[in-house]
């Protein structure tokens, strides 16, 4: 026989837990189907030998802490999730190599921040200040939005919220320009820019700087177990309050009712499940191409159709038996590049060693790994389409070794190490490895590119317009927000709410 | 100076932004979404890591007293077209079905990566005396056997940027499987590393693959291959034991990798002699442990006061109930009942059968608990490495 649910949540990505864990708290049955054996999606871990790598969290924003809790940190906290939040207080130390370059570390605090900078590039703190505290008044502006329920008296938006029109139309580059930042204060504020996925003179302003000011205002936080322990709490919050999370169950169809609602899902081995709404924690790309190609309205092909899939990345995971003193590594965040420039990093991708992050785990957790042993994780930004597109499978393990190679020899030079002596355990990540942890297409990772016409602005405004298959909502990395895991909370909260409006009228 | 503003950038835009965006929408084709074979990542993860293979076999071939290799061509009719490609030093995880019992069991690929692209896979099987998967192997495939295998798993491979350029092999008895990939994977430039290889047997005639090995190391000068007999004397081959005198006496001067494949006898036995050589953990790799036996053997382990115990298993909101003798892993006891249950390494470590621990005590070797740090603390557990010490209700996921 057939299951009944009133919620059905595909995929427990990030998004797609806490829009289960949302319903199944207000009271609604709720079952979240996973096709993998694990939870979280990119929020996991893995283990190789005595290490056990985070495999894509870099930190997250807008958490906070007890005395100031920002909504990452209330958010698990209402789902009663129990964090063992880490943090950390330097934002990134940016190193570009070469005879231009330079080398700053930037400490999180607004204050702290613009004293940095100003000791790197002086004359710059003056407009770095009026940088934040277009922050300040963005969040202000949205919480007027938000206070007039999407619907502003446009007068007051021109005459008190003028500055908030602005960010949320222009790119990061136009913005900082108007306000006469130094062309390498610039450079150093927009390090930050692959955390969207989008050069800053795309790149919109207003989101870049909720991201940017959020690492600034609250530091940095993580998990002291890894993104699993995120997941984990969260799937616990969804099974203590009677939800089911079933793993290995995955969906290979949408089912539709006689009007063109979604109905429910079909699972590999035949199984039909019903619900009265579908969260769809999966993009629409892999969601239209498994659903009856009457059901799916023209306009979201349209929209899928003008758009670029997001950002993926080459991942390097080393333990090393060494510890990081003895390997000489002291910041956690270390963003490596050959030129300054957010959209010549981006064009020059290819380029060994263009841009890149390495991040040292133990520097902020310092048992993260064994006494004497420190791991190393390298963010290489990519995308689908750099992948060579005659790549056999039998030189995929060369290909991808070679990268990491490369990479890790960059580092050495640019920063006078010895890593590869070191190296007790090595794992390499690509866009085939996202893509067949995620399963989307590309192996991307950030949804769809948050390109200037498509910012996160434009994509909250016509949500209902871009989406209007009943019962059916969205949430995760693709969905409004794009980029990252707070991003991809927010929309699993946003769209677990909507349901639970639609089922129990109002009541959240 | 002036004070920073925006006053420059016209608000106008904001206006300009939501046609613009409709105007791209309309533009773009209504097209449906492109298959996702046409993405590089995407169609490299379906040739590399299929959630099963279906595969058939043509040719089986005697090694020795009882042990049998097994030739495994894609079975395109249950539709796999080609097989996945592999490291030396994988396995794959064959699914049986022996009587009422659904199990699962690793064996690593004897033949070489080049092989798979030609066509085939080989897996080589050595019946154990009370083997219940080995036995059935062994009585029962023949050509056209049709069987279900995993992708190429596990982590038992050569990595150039972690590894010494040489790896002093070390394989006892019918753990020579993947040294034989290995030799053939080097002899074929798939590989870039010195292979030195000791293997140990009881008895010249427990030998497997001598023929094979020779002929690798007589073509191929980066392979090498000395026979360790423990019992007995014969032409070309040492007597005695894989101790670390030996190893050191093969091993090249300067660093060098050891790999390490065979019975749970030989790697007990390699804990005493490995740290005689003083290598560095990073060079001591360990193929799997393989299934834990005889828990009231250890340290620290109570035995309960019954010899069996109920568990119940949890399974995609259905329950089953269950009679497990606590001596068995919570794993062979949801076998042996056949429920389908995921399986890989059956050694602890890849976490294929990770399960949530809803309620009851159980007892995890240390030496093989290969879980998550979140996991110890959400009740997730391995049951392929966990004794039952009571009853207990488990969530397992779909196979």
């Amino acid at each position: 026989m057939a299951k009944h649910y009133d919620v059905i949540v595909v995929g427990a990505g990030n998004g797609g837990l806490v829009a289960a864990a949302t319903t199944a708290r207000a009271g609604l049955s709720t079952l979240l189907l996973e096709r993998h054996n694990l939870p979280g999606g990119s929020a996991s871990t893995f283990r190789r030998g005595r290490f056990e790598f985070e495999p894509s969290l870099h930190e997250l924003c807008s958490v906070g802490n007890e005395e100031n809790p920002s909504q990452i940190y209330t958010l698990f906290k209402d789902l009663g999730c129990e964090i063992d939040w880490q943090y950390e207080f330097k934002t990134f130390r940016a190193i570009m190599f070469g005879e231009d370059g330079f080398d700053v570390s930037m400490r999180a605090g607004v204050d702290a921040f613009c004293e940095d900078m100003e000791r790197a590039v002086p004359g710059s703190a003056e407009s770095v200040r009026a940088f934040f505290d277009l922050v300040r008044k963005n969040e202000e502006a949205l919480a007027y939005v938000a206070a007039m329920k999407g619907n502003p008296n446009k007068l007051k938006m021109v005459l008190k919220h003028a500055d908030f029109m602005r960010c949320a139309s222009y790119s990061v580059e136009a913005i900082e320009e108007a306000l006469g930042m130094p062309q390498r204060a610039r450079e150093i504020m927009n390090t930050y820019w692959c955390y969207l996925g989008v050069p800053t003179d795309e790149l919109n302003a207003m989101h870049y700087l909720s991201m940017v000011g959020s690492y600034v205002e609250d530091g940095a936080a993580m998990p002291k177990k890894r993104s699993h322990e995120l997941s984990l709490a969260l799937e616990k919050a969804l099974l203590s309050a009677g939800g089911e999370l079933w793993y290995n169950s995955e969906v290979v169809r949408f089912l539709y009712d006689e009007k063109g609602g979604c109905a429910g899902v079909v699972l590999s081995d035949g199984t039909e499940l019903y619900a009265k709404e579908v969260i769809s924690n999966v993009i629409p790309h892999n969601v239209y191409a498994m659903s009856p190609k009457e059901c799916v309205p023209e306009r979201e092909l349209r929209l899928a159709n003008s758009r670029e899939l997001g950002i993926t990345f080459v991942t390097v995971y080393l333990g090393l038996d060494c510890s990081k003193e003895e390997l000489g590594v002291e910041d956690y965040t270390v963003f490596k590049m050959n030129c300054a420039n957010p959209r010549e990093q981006y064009d020059r991708r290819k380029e060994v060693g263009m841009y890149y992050v390495c991040n040292c785990l133990n520097v902020v957790i310092e048992d993260a790994s064994p006494e004497g042993t420190c791991m190393l994780f390298f963010t290489i930004p990519m995308f689908g389409e750099d992948m060579p597109k005659d790549l056999k499978p039998e030189e995929y393990k060369k290909w991808k070794n070679e990268i990491a190679r490369q990479y890790i020899e960059d580092y050495e030079k640019c920063m006078g190490l010895d890593i590869r002596s070191h190296i007790e355990e090595i794992s390499v990540a690509t866009p085939v490895t996202f893509a067949h942890y995620l399963g989307t297409p590309g192996g991307e990772i950030y949804g769809y590119q948050n390109s200037g016409w498509d910012s996160v602005i434009m994509r909250t405004q016509s949500q209902m317009k871009d989406f209007t298959v009943p019962h059916l909502t969205y949430c995760g990395g693709h969905s409004v927000r794009g980029d990252g895991y707070s991003s991809a909370y927010i929309t699993g909260q946003d769209a677990a709410l909507r349901v639970i409006k639609r089922l129990k009228g109002g009541i959240a | 100076m002036k004070k920073p503003s925006l006053k420059s950038l016209s608000i106008v835009e904001f206006l300009k932004q939501e046609p613009r965006r409709e105007a791209r929408i309309a533009a773009a084709p209504a097209a449906p979404m492109p298959p996702m074979e046409s993405y590089v990542a995407n169609r490299l993860c379906a040739a590399l890591h299929p959630a099963r293979q279906f595969v058939k076999v043509t040719e089986v071939i005697e090694r020795g007293e009882n042990v049998r290799s097994y030739r495994l061509v894609a079975d395109p009719a249950r539709g796999t077209e080609s097989l996945a490609y592999f490291s030396a030093g994988q396995y794959l995880s064959v699914s049986l079905k022996v009587g009422n019992a659904t199990l699962t069991r690793p064996y690593s690929i004897s033949s070489s990566p080049k092989e798979a692209l030609q066509g085939w896979y080989e897996l080589t099987v050595k019946r154990a005396p009370h083997g219940l998967a080995s036995n059935y192997i062994l009585d029962n495939w023949a050509v056209g056997t049709e069987v279900e295998v995993s992708a190429p798993e596990g982590q038992f491979t050569y990595e150039p940027l972690r590894d010494a350029p040489t790896v002093v092999g070390i394989a006892g008895g019918s753990g020579i499987t993947p040294f034989v990939s290995f030799a053939k994977a080097v002899a074929d430039g798939d590989e870039d590393f010195n292979l030195e290889l000791l293997y140990g047997c009881t008895h010249e005639k427990d030998i497997l693959f001598r023929k094979e090995l020779d002929e690798i190391a007589a073509k191929c000068p980066r392979v090498h291959v000395t026979y360790v007999l423990s019992a007995d004397n014969a032409e070309d081959c040492e007597e005695g034991h894989l101790s670390a005198e030996r190893i050191r006496a093969h091993a090249p001067e300067g660093e060098y990798s050891v790999f390490i494949c065979g019975s749970q006898g030989l790697y007990r036995y390699l804990d005493t002699q490995l740290p005689l050589l003083g290598l560095r953990r990073k060079f001591i790799r360990r193929e799997l442990f393989g299934e834990y036996r005889n828990p009231s053997a250890d340290e620290g382990y109570v035995a309960p006061k019954e010899d069996t115990c109920r568990v119940t298993v949890l399974l995609r909101g259905e329950t089953y109930t269950l009679t497990a003798p606590v001596e068995d892993t919570l794993l062979v006891s949801i076998e042996k009942q056949g429920i389908p249950a995921p399986a890989k390494c059956r050694s602890g470590e890849c976490g294929w059968c990770r399960a949530r621990l809803v309620s009851g005590e159980v007892y995890i070797p240390a030496s093989v608990d290969g879980r998550k740090l979140a996991d110890h603390d959400y009740g997730y557990i391995h049951p392929c490495c966990t004794f039952p010490l009571g009853d207990v209700v488990l969530e397992i996921s779909a196979k």
